[in-house]
């Protein structure tokens, strides 16, 4: 025999699989157990991993360039003759970009077309399948969301506008945009030389270059300069890697902001439930640690045991929970990162990062049984012998029936009942704020109003012509609306969006005001808290704004508000400003509608003056597959945590069961049948749920909810509220929890001889 | 001090490029020392981010292409050249800073460093002082940048030892750099990266100097006496300049004038007439941008410089003596009406052909602003050098780049060197030692040595404007301005020769008129 740790190590383990081989019948419990809650931490971990980390993967698969700078039509000698004296540029690579280009392949047409013509080495996209392009004139690459939507494949053949048809020999991902179809437009890409060759022209002239940093931390120095020395070059725009980031993450960062922060509530339910399942079975295995201790093992031997025993039953269920939790995650997580252009993860990296997670929870349920049978193994081995630490009296006969006696036995302990009550209170109150997530994406996506909307209709008409649409019957209130795009000039890669209406904004959008007051003048601005955290403002400071125009805007903030809109990035102004640098700027009529308002009746006025109405969405209304995938994968982790309190029930019941076998047995020598027990059980099972229902709303609504809405959107009220229906839901799956626990204990109880338990009852 | 052995500087160097290394080598061990001679540590971007770091120093090259190649052993003389400071008013009226969008060639209108030109100025001195030895300090031209009376008040104040409020108009700063700017053509160091904020205010505190120890010579740079370099100041330019309105951005009108380099005097003063049209700003009226005239700046140099400069026919023709053997000769090629190309003129010509008369037993090195290759009528500067065998160098400043080349002649050839400016990167000045090499002959031991301010750190003015220097597209570091190692540090070598006078003609040529108007604009910018 070896002696030494390695020697202890393996006598350990050798008695650990030794006392789970004779207790095969009895380990079913822990091990759902585990595997629910590694089932739950699976889902979770892979979804909050793929989401949080989607751009970045695809960005870097991509090669995406740390500065894409639009503008018009340039020769490419004069636009070079500036771009490489830039400072911290790595390399440069030249486009022509084509626009409103038909496209044409299968049976499907789109007018949107965007031709990009590259041929530089860097491209700035990735090719997920057939390959790149070379010289020739007639071969494409098409963006994979085009693939996608109109099942295209490399070898098929594309119409691309007046140059007809080409083969398609590549597909392409680049994260510098949303996917068609979420995007209007859908992206192909050609040879420059190529193209050349096959029209016999001269060289195009370039509108887009890509820039990469040396350094990327220093971009800003990089674009800064870029801008300041473009001089007489028209119509430039600068986007850059960390502005597309924050844009295309604005669709999904709540969602991945809930998620990171759930795998962490998850965490911590899942030790909740090791725990509770390591206390129940050194609890319903004391006996054998009296004797195992009244033979001379010591303490550390019984802990040690214990210990072993919980690692190897959580080792493979772990290892099921995690692998099933993240393959389930995976088709959800794939469906939400497809129409942002993002990448899901390597089966590699995901493997990984799931076997971290095995680890952990292998070694916490080995540590929850260690410390559990740490307290119970310091216990005389006579005291452990006449039950240990339960206590309580036993049942007193059948008053108030059945039901009412499975109720008294659950509640016997109660200090277990209370930390039972409070996990399954815990898990139902994840389940409730997962729900009300879910309706919130609904919302969000459907309900103007979930962003401070009170705007219903809008109508492209001239601003002069608000007084005609007023006159409408039914319409309330109408104004210009301009939005527009920009970035923050002391931050040039932080997009924000500026709004603007003539007058008080309050009419017809009212973010709650946070600090300061509303706007009063054209100098002044109203800023999202989302936008005044990412650039450093407050009440007094200047918002500096670069539009999409050769000269910045100063606005002085006088407010900030809460704003759910694009993360918060958002600024109100009056349009005056806006109008002066950007003489084409226009707006539709923003339209607020009476209490009832007939819209066909709307409708019909607005058309007799030449307008056509369009409902409101909200504020990633085009974001509508992305957010069902996303709301899709909230309600997934929902499901698993609701699977997670039935094993939690289903565990309470069956530990009351055996601790009271004898009682147990005693009705069933009496006569109780199976039914009877189902009754008895149910009581107990009703004990535990109908307090952990009452008091998962409360924490619901007052803890999870308020806590989730600041970690989530610290910038905005988030409207997260369950509704009725929810509840109403949530107490129906846990009716059904207590029905399929109490005839799965009763089953198990009634395959067990009665006098199996007489038996116990009288030791 | 100028004749005697020389301090065994072989060796010397040796082991100061080995104590250099030894310190690149330790960096991070203690305070950054000060950046200074770049045979000992050079200032590098190794990784193409745009942040300037400690590199190794960058030993003396030998250069034979004139022949020569003795080994070195008898220091004739030391000089140090500063060239182009352009100490600049950035407030002022008159100043054109939105010509610079019109393009490279019009790219020194604006620097975004141009706020910190005098703190650049006095961290040159403390580095010159650096430089024990030094016997002489050539101040090569361009030591201002627009002719205003106050730049020359700040200039000479920091040369001579002093302080100099770089602060014009009200209290504070009033210019195209401030944060109410919404022109992102500038560079305004509270919005734009990288950033500075609270610079502008830290730049108009008072800049001390304890002024240059040895002697300084001044060489007359067009940017002294011409408004920006270009145009001889005139009662409606100066009231533009002592007004209270500076043009942000031109109108269509203007920029197409100056973006066509057609814009003419008569052009300048009728756009004047009518008020330039464009968006202004508001700034505070200030008398002491009054600008100078020629005769002005050349009496205050003359009068500033502790050398003992003098004047011939008003212009900066001059001469002196570098220890016992060796001259200086400068001459004056400024254009006193407009344009920021040399000339030379018939009394210029006369002047040279004087003192290399007048010079007898001594090496010679003849001084420009604008190099002589690059300046009309310059055929018959080149016919006088090329016959004396004397002449060792032809020294200049202006084009804002190290160059170096040989120019072989009958009488032996000599060097053409042309400095960088202490405005644009490299920000450096160019120590110059003459030794007398075995076997008889001469060598110019040539080097570059950077400014005392400290790359990266926010609290060094000068540093600052090195690295904003760094950082802009339009200047010397995409315009490689800094030059190959064959025109920084190297050993410029040149043959036995005799040192009398060559034979003569009794009469000069006349130098050749410029074949066409000068082109505004077309000047000191690195392209």
């Amino acid at each position: 025999m070896t002696s030494g740790p390695l020697g202890v190590l393996r006598a350990i383990l050798v008695d650990a699989i030794r006392g789970l081989r004779a207790r095969r019948g009895r380990i079913g419990l822990p091990v759902r157990t585990v595997f629910a809650a590694s089932l739950v931490l699976g889902v979770v971990t892979t979804a909050a991993y793929a989401l949080a980390t989607g751009f970045d993967r695809a960005a870097e698969r991509a090669d995406l360039p740390s500065v894409i700078a639009r503008f018009a039509d340039e020769d490419r000698s004069t636009i070079d003759a500036r771009v490489r004296r830039l400072p911290n540029l790595e390399a440069r690579a030249y486009r022509t970009e084509f626009r409103r280009v038909p496209l044409a392949a299968r049976g499907r047409h789109l007018r949107e077309g965007v031709v990009q013509v590259a041929d530089d080495a860097r491209r700035g996209y990735a090719v997920v399948a057939g390959r790149d392009l070379r010289t020739r004139g007639d071969e494409a690459v098409i963006e994979a969301g085009l693939a996608r939507e109109w099942r295209l494949r490399p070898g098929d053949r594309i119409t691309v506008g007046p140059l007809g048809p080409a083969r398609i020999v590549g597909v392409a991902l680049s994260p510098d945009n949303v996917a068609y179809p979420l995007a209007r437009t859908a992206r192909v890409y050609l040879s420059r030389r190529g193209l050349i060759r096959r029209l016999g022209a001269g060289d195009f002239p370039v509108n887009l270059v890509l820039l990469w940093a040396r350094d990327d931390a220093r971009t800003d120095v990089l674009l800064s300069q870029a801008r300041g020395s473009a001089g007489a070059v028209r119509g430039l725009r600068f986007t850059t890697r960390t502005g597309l980031r924050t844009l295309v993450e604005q669709g999904s960062g709540l969602v991945v902001s809930l998620l990171v922060a759930f795998a962490f509530v998850a965490a911590s339910l899942a030790g909740l439930l090791l725990g509770a399942g390591a206390r129940f079975e050194v609890q319903r295995r004391l006996p054998a640690t009296a004797v195992r201790r009244a033979v001379g093992a010591s303490p550390g031997a019984v802990v040690a045991l214990h210990g072993a025993e919980a690692a190897l039953v959580a080792a493979p269920a772990a290892a099921a929970g995690l692998a099933l939790g993240g393959a389930l995650a995976a088709g959800p997580t794939r469906r939400a990162l497809e129409p942002l252009n993002e990448l899901a993860p390597e089966t590699s990296a995901l493997a990984i990062l799931l076997a971290g997670m095995w680890v952990l929870v292998v070694a916490l349920a080995a540590l929850a049984a260690a410390a559990a049978a740490w307290r119970a193994a310091h216990r005389p081995p006579a005291q452990l012998l006449r039950g240990g630490d339960l206590r309580g009296a036993p049942p007193r006969g059948a008053s108030g029936g059945l039901a009412l006696l499975g109720a008294r036995l659950v509640a016997a302990h109660r200090v277990r009942y209370l930390s039972l009550v409070t996990v399954l209170a815990a898990a139902a109150a994840v389940v409730l704020l997962l729900l009300a997530l879910a309706s919130l994406l609904g919302s969000l996506r459907d309900d103007p109003g979930t962003l401070g909307k009170r705007y219903q209709l809008t109508a492209r008409l001239p601003a002069d012509r608000a007084p005609e649409v007023e006159a409408i019957a039914g319409v309330r209130e109408a104004a210009p609306r301009y939005e527009l795009a920009a970035v923050s000039a002391t931050a040039l890669g932080s997009p924000l969006r500026l709004i603007a209406y003539p007058g008080d904004h309050t009419r017809f959008e009212a973010p709650a005001l946070a600090d300061g007051r509303r706007l009063r003048s054209d100098g002044e601005a109203e800023v999202g808290a989302g936008l005044a955290e990412a650039v450093g403002l407050r009440v007094g400071s200047t918002l500096a704004v670069q539009p999409p125009a050769a000269r910045e805007l100063r606005f002085r903030v006088v407010g900030i508000v809460r704003a759910l809109q694009d993360e918060g990035r958002v600024a109100y102004v009056r349009p005056r400003r806006l109008a002066a640098a950007l003489p084409s700027l226009r707006g539709p009529l923003a339209l607020r509608l009476e209490p009832g308002a007939d819209r066909e009746r709307v409708r019909r006025g607005l058309a007799a003056l030449g307008a056509e109405p369009r409902a409101v969405g909200g504020a990633t209304g085009e974001s509508r597959g992305l957010l069902e995938a996303l709301a899709a994968l909230l309600r997934l982790v929902a499901l698993t945590v609701s699977l997670v309190c039935a094993s939690s029930l289903a565990q309470a019941l069956a530990l009351a069961a055996a601790e009271r076998r004898g009682a147990v047995a005693a009705l069933r020598a009496l006569g109780a049948d199976a039914r009877a027990l189902r009754r008895l059980l149910g009581g107990a099972a009703a004990a535990v749920v109908l307090p952990a229902a009452a008091l998962a709303l409360v924490l619901e609504g007052f803890v999870l909810s308020p806590v989730t809405e600041r970690l989530v959107a610290g910038y905005a009220d988030l409207p997260l509220q369950t509704s009725l229906g929810q509840v109403g839901l949530l107490i129906g799956v846990l009716a059904l929890s207590i029905g399929a626990a109490s005839a799965w204990t009763a089953r198990a109880l009634a395959r067990e001889p009665v006098v199996a338990g007489l038996r116990e009852a009288e030791a | 001090m100028s004749a005697g052995r020389p301090e065994g500087h072989t060796r010397r160097e040796a082991l100061a490029l080995l104590g250099g290394g030894v310190i690149w080598a330790l960096g991070g061990c203690g305070p950054e020392p000060r950046p200074g001679s770049t045979l000992l540590r050079s200032l590098v971007d190794p990784d193409g981010d745009a942040l300037l770091e400690s590199g190794p120093g960058v030993s003396l090259q030998d250069r034979r292409e004139l022949g020569g190649g003795g080994r070195p052993e008898r220091v004739l003389g030391r000089i140090a050249q500063i060239s182009d400071v352009h100490v600049r008013d950035a407030q002022s009226p008159a100043r054109v800073p939105f010509l610079d969008r019109v393009g490279t060639r019009l790219g020194s209108a604006f620097r975004p460093h141009e706020l910190l030109t005098s703190q650049l100025l006095a961290a040159t001195v403390a580095s010159v002082n650096g430089w024990r030895g030094a016997d002489a300090v050539l101040v090569s031209g361009d030591l201002i940048d627009s002719a205003q009376r106050n730049e020359l008040d700040w200039a000479l104040a920091l040369l001579g030892g002093g302080t100099a409020v770089p602060d014009s108009g009200a209290a504070g700063y009033e210019g195209v750099q401030a944060p109410s700017n919404p022109d992102p053509l500038y560079y305004r160091p509270d919005v734009d990266a990288p950033r500075y904020p609270g610079l502008l205010n830290r730049a108009l505190r008072p800049v001390r100097s304890r002024g240059l120890k040895a002697p300084w010579w001044p060489v007359l740079g067009n940017h002294d006496v011409l408004v920006q370099g270009e145009l001889a100041a005139s009662p409606a330019i100066t009231a533009v300049a002592t007004g209270d309105r500076l043009i942000t951005s031109p109108n269509a009108e203007i920029a197409r004038l100056a973006g066509g380099g057609s814009l003419n005097r008569g052009q300048v003063e009728a756009l004047l007439q009518g008020g330039l049209p464009g968006d202004a700003l508001p700034v505070s009226p200030d008398p002491r941008r009054t600008h100078l005239t020629a005769e002005e700046a050349v009496a205050r140099l003359v009068g500033a410089a502790s050398g003992s400069p003098a004047t011939r026919d008003g212009r900066l023709d001059y001469s002196f003596g570098v220890g016992s053997e060796l001259q200086i000769v400068v001459l004056d090629l400024v254009q006193r009406e407009a344009g920021s190309g040399g000339i030379v003129t018939p009394s210029t010509l006369s002047f040279l052909a004087d003192a290399l008369d007048a010079t007898s037993g001594r090496h010679i090195i003849v001084t420009s602003h604008q190099p002589l290759d690059a300046t009309a009528g310059a055929e018959a500067v080149f016919a006088l050098l090329d016959s004396d065998p004397r002449v060792i160098a032809v020294v200049a400043g202006h084009t804002h780049r190290n160059r170096i080349e040989a120019r072989g002649s009958g009488a032996g050839g000599y060097w053409h060197i042309t400095t960088a400016s202490i405005v644009d990167f490299p920000q450096q000045w160019r120590a110059l030692r003459v030794v007398a090499t075995s076997g008889g002959g001469v060598a110019i031991e040539t080097w570059m040595v950077d400014h005392a301010g400290r790359p990266n750190d926010g609290n060094d003015l000068a540093g600052i404007g090195r690295d904003l220097a760094f950082l802009d597209p339009q200047g010397g570091r995409p315009a490689h301005a800094a030059g190959p190692r064959r025109a920084r540090n190297v050993r410029l070598h040149l043959p036995r020769r005799p040192r009398r006078p060559p034979r003569r003609q009794p009469r000069l040529p006349a130098p050749s008129a410029p074949s066409r108007p000068p082109a505004f604009g077309a000047g000191d910018t690195l392209d």
